[in-house]
């Protein structure tokens, strides 16, 4: 119960952080990254969801942009590259994985009830 | 162009250097899909013969209720499918103990509902509203008292008697025990699912050291096999396992 409780106050933690990103990221900072925007503002409410679920990826690429260090052409080569291995690595992992979990599971069991104590 | 660089377009005809290897990959993947469905499903238990048996009609009884450690009537006039002398556990509906109950505790009262059987395992659901379940005439009559039946280890299962019974498919792992907690903490009553018959019975009504709901430790244990020890009585024809729940241990 305590575990159960901690994850979901971890899990409100996160998202109260990403209401907090929200407000200035979707107010100045998509402005300011993304000419299209400018002027744009019906479009920013449903934003929000977004942002609170992968706010550190949001601060994270405003950061890049807002400092002129984003480099689009190479943006996607580095995944691409290791979109093969990642692929080959989920293929074993996947099987490895559902394998494990029934090797490990509880087998039912057989032990006959045993009288410990006759009735007083 | 050279063969290597045919390209797929959905719109337009297949290239022909690629339809021996779309037609290998389709194959490949229904058959790959086919086989992981076969070992998916041959992995889980036979969910067997059980559920709401909504054939039988609703069931309406007469009977002495008690809400220790669980909702249960003993029934006195029953009816075609729940005979007299037969102690049978209630749910609400959904994750809950029977609605309106709390002031009926060892009265007479008229229960009416659907019943859930698996094996040897019945539980009626009473529905909202005093049709379902309302004081009857008369006096609650004296009823045998429990019998004792000694103090026993058994191995097993701690399920929650609805879906035990049939509202869902027990299953494994770990939304099976959230959905049996659920069902428990709501006040639905929590049976243990023997891995052997013991005086006839393969489920028995589960209940804390003193005759009081399942203590929340247990709750630790739920929808994994475990070995525990307490004391066994039989109220009715229901077992009830008070158990002792430091002995708990998770084979």
């Amino acid at each position: 119960m305590q575990t159960a409780a901690l994850l979901i106050d971890l899990a409100r933690l996160w998202l109260w952080a990403g209401a907090v990103v929200s407000v200035p990221f979707l107010l100045w900072g998509v402005g300011r990254v993304e000419p299209n925007a400018r002027g744009a503002w019906i479009f920013r409410p449903l934003l929000i969801p977004g942002v609170l679920l992968i706010w550190p990826l949001v601060l994270w690429r405003w950061l890049v942009l807002e400092t002129g260090r984003d480099d689009w052409a190479k943006r996607h080569l580095p995944p691409r590259r290791a979109h093969g291995f990642a692929a080959l690595l989920l293929a074993v992992l996947i099987p490895l994985t559902i394998l494990a979990g029934l090797a490990i599971r509880q087998a039912p069991p057989s032990g006959a009830p045993v009288l410990l104590a006759a009735p007083e | 162009m050279r063969a290597r660089d045919e390209f797929f377009i959905g719109f337009f005809p297949i290239p022909p250097g690629l339809r021996p290897f779309l037609a290998a990959i389709a194959a490949a993947l229904i058959l790959l899909f086919a086989v992981a469905g076969w070992f998916a499903a041959s992995t889980q238990a036979a969910p067997d013969e059980a559920g709401f048996r909504f054939d039988f009609g609703r069931q309406e009884v007469t009977g002495v209720l008690s809400l220790h450690p669980y909702p249960v009537i003993r029934v006195t006039e029953g009816s075609e499918r729940l005979a007299a002398g037969r102690t049978v556990m209630l749910s609400g509906g959904g994750k809950f103990a029977p609605p309106q109950v709390a002031a009926l505790d060892r009265r007479l009262v008229k229960a009416g509902g659907v019943i859930l059987r698996r094996g040897d395992l019945d539980m009626l659901q009473i529905g909202g509203g005093e049709r379902n379940l309302s004081a009857a005439e008369g006096d609650a009559p004296a009823l045998s008292p429990p019998e004792r039946l000694g103090r026993w280890r058994l191995e097993g299962e701690i399920c929650d008697g609805k879906c035990a019974a049939g509202a869902m498919r027990p299953g494994r792992g770990l939304s099976h025990k959230a959905c049996a907690n659920l069902c428990i903490t709501g006040g639905v009553p929590a049976v243990f699912v023997s891995a052997a018959p013991i005086e006839g019975a393969t489920f028995l009504l589960m209940a804390g050291p003193e005759g009081g709901p399942l203590p929340p430790e247990a709750l630790a244990f739920t929808a994994a096999y475990v070995s525990v020890e307490g004391e066994i009585e039989r109220i009715g024809d229901l077992l009830v396992f008070r158990i002792d729940p430091a002995t708990l241990r998770a084979l």
